[in-house]
């Protein structure tokens, strides 16, 4: 028993460890057990799958035009009409933060598929690559990096100008290196492995090496990464939008929600609130859901192994 | 004069005491079992064992024993998961298991001192071993100067030169060897009653391991001290120990003095244990015993599979017998260990480390060489040179005729199928995401050879190696380390290769399984007529299996020879001294 | 050592470098004549030809960048048209605002985090465990313009406990104290729950490594090997994320510095985009990055420093 001491090897098949039958939907059921015994695993997977379900159905569920303009009803504390109240304009608040969940979303999962593809390329190419190569991405990984990342936004956009393309650009480039350097590690940690070193051995040629060896044990890890990373993407793009950077008006989204409600801060805080409601709902549920899917993964902190 | 009986139903008839001995230690009826998901796992079943004061005793067993379990109840170190369920550890009277925590923590470092396994990890990388020397005096009334004046002395006693230089220094500074000793010298600085030594050499090399058992026997006699030796290697256990105590599977099955245990054991698994230790086999056999008949039995090749094929075809056309399978000729390898640019400024004229110096070695069909060294020997390096997992500075190797090193990547490639590597960890050289049927007729599909189906191929290697069918689905992490082995035998059979280099081959196995692996290679090199190239530090087990054995020390071959040869009438002196620390004689 | 501290300072060199280069061609490479873009549309074309020539923009690029660096190197970061002052004085008037409230921050936040994570990994696994785990990962979730904007709502709109905006008055320290509690306070949260997070992980770690058993088999006292042994180890990868969590740190700042309209490098910066004011944006975050990539290789020194394993490296 505690002689039986884990073996390097249970950390590479951590995924692997999960699957007692090999197919997917086997491996996806089993996740989905283990998610909903955590507490902090339940907890995510709810506020996740609220916050998705009602971006998906928000032309449903949304009362209201979320750009409708309504002079007379500007400004309103919650009522039985506008559930979140109305903003400056008149429009409906609840009904814009539906819509603004949506911009989230997008934003979010086309720019970390974005950053996940070019993290992998740039990531496998530095860590199976010649020396000079690896030294290269590294540097330009660390040159980007050296900006902080609000900062290095804010320059981007004085040059652009503000729009959704520009948020997904800025965030693929900040986050290609948080990608590209951990299948960078694990693919060098990998051709140290005794299992690469006996493909070589059998002559396996590179591509294959690559991608029937070396992928499959990388990306486990990279997706359990990618879904603590949504929150923060998510949180790049409210914050841009309430610096004004980000989504441009009428267009609703929560951080513009509340930069509406900052500039009326004496007058009201229901903006800020249901602004910010949202927005808070959706950073803990992922980053619940991201940290359970870790202890599911990761076997060195699994105690049923 | 001895020890007291064990329980068990299988346990032979309990040996009398002839002189009762008074005993440190008295453990009854202990059992410990472990929390896991959905219940509990038994660790310790009823143990029943004492500890003569002043003698040593002996705690053998293969992994999974208990035999770790057992030292780290008494001393309360055990993991979090485990529940004493039963039982008594009496100390000098008093119940080591009934002790808080404080009181347990009085009690260590003071009248118990520990050893543990890996010297590396086992102290503290950022203190200085002056600050860790001295910190464990804690307790005792002296001024800083007489603390650190202590720790030099214990460090003179187990023989590191010039402890007040080295005092210092972090134990990154040190080699394995050295901070072994530092572990022991703190062990004696407490100068305990009971000294609990948990494989303290099995991280060590063989010569090494001589030393350090030397060592805590000389400190042991002069300390007085009783002493616990947990060890999987019997014939440290019968050199060392009084008393040995032989565990299996969290059941004590024998225990007694060690003559005795050695030369009259009374239980079925104590004497197929010393049955199956290939060091105790007198006469060199290419068929070990094994725990079980399984392996040993002879496996037919399945006609109609790949293999069968190569096969007529080896006995229709024989080698050219002028010529060596195999030959290697004055290899050398060298790892740069600076950059160019870092040499240049340190002005070091040779940057490199020089893993192998000139090696010439030849192999034929159907033959078994054996390089035999110690870690760091260059004897890994020459085997993946010839598989061209690194690139060779300079020499020659042919194989089938054809010179390896100026070949074409891709040429080169090609001869790749006719040489097949086992590697040493038998789990992590099979990739973790793939099936075992996958993992074995993969060189079939990388070498383009033909084949019928998949999963046909892979029912005939697994029954070739002795695998049961319904492992073809299965992952490697679902192996225990004989099956993975296994595994490896039958994926370097997948390709028929001509020449098999085993790297290792048995590290990490239980005795009992050395043997099983080994007469399957074996067998299979008189049915296919293979060479087998075989890399180890296991003498004993190159005595059996080898026709030929070369001796590397430090990147040159300092002796080679036929087997018997070397072991008969060794020449060089590193020969010499390698086999004296291999020979554990019976204790008489 | 000294060659790992060298190569490590020199690499940090390059990358400010290669940062600052990147920078710059991208500001050269928006579209238009700079000239007028710097201007603004109601420049005259006198005005934008005394400019380029000043600017240099005559030259090739590499020249001008070659004299950019110069320029670096000899403390000029270019000049603002609009308040007619060097770049490098207005930069260096906002940066102490700034770094007094990152030091702020973050003492507050590694104070709060490092006993926090200690205790978790001592009672790993019990209700306290669980609890200041939830606690943690949500502080680290929750934005920290969101907690800033809730912050100011709460305690100074709504309550009027502390003061909403500005920095205090000048030269009354203690009203700058108090003007720097709530900012402080938004941009340290989120670190609580990282640092505790970390010290944890860290910390389990140590504590079941073999040296560890080594101390308790010799009695060591358990407080002993918790904070001097274990904890001394387990704070390594705290003081990297320390250095990196600079940058992080800075954008907080910068929401902070809006948020609570306190002077200070986010602020500037956030102005200067505001009117497009390219030469403060860029001397401002030439600054901001600098400081990033010295804080993150102080913190490898001093991980040098404390682990003596670095030091034998090369």
């Amino acid at each position: 028993m505690s002689e039986l001491t884990q073996t390097s090897e249970q950390s590479i098949a951590a995924v692997a460890q999960v699957a007692k039958d090999n197919t997917v939907t086997h491996v996806l059921v089993d996740t989905f057990r283990r998610l909903i015994k955590k507490p902090l695993g339940l907890m995510g997977l709810i506020l996740v799958s609220t916050i998705v379900l009602s971006a998906l159905f928000a032309s449903v569920i949304a009362p209201y035009d979320p750009i409708a303009l309504d002079i007379l009803n500007r400004l309103k504390p919650p009522s039985s009409e506008h559930w979140l109240g109305t903003d400056q304009l008149g429009r409906d608040t609840f009904s814009r933060v539906l819509y603004g969940g949506q911009i989230a979303l997008q934003v979010a999962l086309s720019s970390i598929a974005l950053a996940l593809g070019f993290g992998l390329l740039l990531g496998l190419l530095a860590g199976f690559g010649p020396r000079w190569l690896d030294n290269l991405i590294l540097t330009l990984f660390d040159m980007v990096r050296s900006f902080p990342t609000i900062i290095f936004a804010l320059a981007v956009v004085t040059l652009t100008g503000p729009s959704v393309s520009t948020i997904i650009l800025v965030v693929v480039i900040t986050s290609i290196p948080i990608y590209g350097r951990v299948v960078r590690t694990q693919t060098q940690a990998l051709a140290q492995q005794e299992f690469i070193l006996a493909e070589r051995a059998m002559n396996a040629s590179m591509p294959r090496i690559l991608f029937r060896h070396m992928l499959p044990n990388v990306i486990g890890q990279l997706l359990i990464l990618a879904s603590m990373d949504i929150p923060i993407v998510i949180t790049i793009e409210a914050g841009l939008s309430f610096l004004g950077l980000g989504i441009q008006p009428p267009t609703p989204s929560w951080g513009s929600i509340i930069n509406d409600g900052y500039s009326f801060i004496r007058n009201t805080p229901w903006p800020i609130i249901a602004g910010g409601l949202p927005l808070i709902i959706t950073t803990l549920g992922f980053t619940f859901l991201g940290e359970s899917l870790r202890d599911i993964f990761d076997p060195k902190l699994r105690k049923d192994v | 004069m001895t020890i007291q009986t064990t329980h068990s139903s299988n346990s032979p008839a309990a040996q009398q005491p002839a002189m009762p001995v008074e005993n440190i230690i008295a453990i009854k009826d202990l059992s410990v079992k472990f929390e896991v998901a959905g219940g509990f796992v038994f660790g310790l079943k009823n143990v029943n064992v004492s500890v003569p004061r002043g003698q040593i005793i002996g705690i053998v067993g293969e992994s999974g024993s208990g035999k770790s379990t057992l030292i780290y109840t008494l001393t309360q170190l055990m993991a979090e998961n485990a529940v004493i369920d039963s039982g008594s550890a009496d100390m000098d009277g008093e119940d080591l298991l009934a002790k808080t925590p404080r009181q347990m923590q009085q009690l260590l470092g003071q009248d118990i001192a520990m050893i543990f396994q890996d010297p590396m990890t086992s102290l503290n990388p950022v203190f200085s071993i002056e600050k860790q020397m001295t910190d464990i005096q804690y307790r005792l009334n002296l001024s800083y100067s007489e603390k650190k004046q202590r720790a030099i002395d214990a460090l003179t006693r187990v023989g590191i030169p010039n402890p007040e230089l080295r005092l210092p220094r972090f134990p990154h500074e040190f080699s394995g060897g050295q901070l072994q000793r530092i572990c022991i010298a703190m062990a004696l600085m407490a100068k305990p009653k009971l000294l609990i030594a948990d494989e303290p050499t099995t991280a060590l090399d063989a010569s090494l391991e001589v030393q350090i058992i030397d060592l805590l026997k000389e400190l042991q006699a002069e300390i007085g001290c009783s002493m616990i030796f947990v060890s999987h290697h019997l014939g440290v256990v019968g050199t060392l120990c009084d008393y040995t105590v032989v565990m299996y599977h969290g059941d004590v099955v024998e225990q007694g003095p060690t003559v005795d245990v050695f030369n009259n054991p009374q239980h079925a698994y104590t004497q197929r244990l010393l049955a199956c230790d290939p060091a105790r086999i007198k006469e060199p056999t290419k068929r070990l015993p094994t725990m079980s008949s399984e392996g040993t039995e002879h496996i037919a090749i399945p006609s109609g599979s790949y293999l069968a094929s190569q096969l007529t075809e080896q006995n229709t056309h024989p080698e050219n017998s002028a010529e060596h399978l195999l030959d290697i000729d004055e290899l050398r390898i060298r790892f740069p260990i600076q950059s160019k640019l870092a040499a240049l400024i340190s002005g070091n004229k040779d940057p490199y480390l020089h893993a192998v110096k000139g090696v010439s070695l030849t192999l034929d069909a159907g033959e078994t060489l054996a390089i035999v060294g110690e870690s760091g020997s260059g004897k890994t390096t020459v085997a993946q040179a010839i598989l061209g997992l690194n690139q060779p500075w300079s020499g020659k190797i042919h194989f089938q005729g054809k010179e390896l090193l100026s070949m074409e990547a891709k040429a080169r490639g090609k001869t790749r199928r006719d040489i097949a590597m086992m590697f040493q960890d038998p789990i992590s050289s099979l990739s973790p995401r793939m099936k075992i049927a996958d993992l074995i007729t993969e060189p079939l599909v990388i070498h383009g050879l033909p084949f019928d189906s998949r999963a046909q191929e892979a029912k005939r290697l697994l029954g070739m190696v002795g695998l049961p069918l319904d492992f073809a689905n299965r992952y490697p992490h679902q192996l225990s380390g004989g099956q993975a082995r296994r595994v490896g035998v039958a994926r370097a059979l997948a390709q028929s290769p001509k020449l098999i280099v085993a790297d290792e081959p048995t590290a990490g196995l239980d005795v009992s399984v050395q043997g099983e692996i080994l007469n399957l290679l074996n067998q299979l090199q008189e049915d296919l007529n293979i060479a087998i190239l075989i890399i180890t530090h296991n003498l004993n087990i190159v005595r059996h299996v080898a026709d030929r054995t070369l001796i590397m020390n430090m990147g040159d071959i300092v002796e080679q020879g036929e087997t018997q040869g070397i072991f008969a009438n060794p020449q060089h002196s590193y020969t010499k001294q390698l086999l004296a620390a291999n020979v554990h004689p019976d204790p008489v | 050592m000294w060659l790992f501290l060298l190569k490590r300072s020199a690499l940090a060199v390059l990358i400010v470098i290669l940062a600052v280069t990147a920078l710059y061609l991208m500001i050269h490479a928006i579209p238009g004549d700079p000239a007028s873009i710097i201007l603004g549309p109601r420049a005259t074309d006198e005005m934008k030809a005394a400019l380029y020539i000043k600017m240099g923009l005559d030259q090739p690029v590499y020249m001008q960048l070659l004299s950019f660096f110069g320029n670096i190197l000899s403390g000029d970061l270019g000049y603002d048209v609009f308040s007619q002052r060097d770049v490098s004085d207005i930069v260096f008037e906002q940066l102490p605002w700034t770094l007094a409230l990152i030091f702020c921050a973050i003492v507050w936040a590694a104070l709060v985090g490092i006993p926090l994570g200690c205790y978790s990994a001592i009672y790993a696994n019990t209700w306290f465990d669980t609890i200041t785990g939830i606690i943690s990962v949500g502080t680290i979730a929750i934005p920290s313009f969101v907690v800033a904007i809730y912050s100011l709502l709460i305690f100074s709109v709504t309550l009027h406990w502390l003061p909403a905006i500005g920095a205090g008055e000048r030269g009354d320290v203690l009203s700058q104290l108090e003007h720097l509690i709530l900012p402080a306070f938004a941009v340290g949260l989120g670190w609580v729950g990282y640092i505790s997070r970390l010290v944890r992980s860290s910390m389990l770690e140590v504590l079941g490594s073999n040296h560890i058993r080594t101390a308790k088999a010799f009695g060591l006292p358990s407080r002993w090997i918790t904070f001097r042994y274990a904890l001394r180890l387990a704070i390594l990868p705290t003081v990297t994320l320390l250095g990196v969590g600079i940058g992080y740190l800075l954008s907080a700042s910068l929401f902070a510095e809006i948020v609570f309209a306190r002077p200070g490098i986010g602020k500037l910066i956030f102005d200067a985009v505001s009117t497009r004011n390219y030469p403060v944006v860029m001397g401002a975050v030439l600054v901001t990055t600098a400081l990033f990539v010295i804080a993150t290789t102080l913190a490898d020194f001093i991980n040098a420093l404390l682990d003596p394993r670095m030091r034998a490296k090369r």
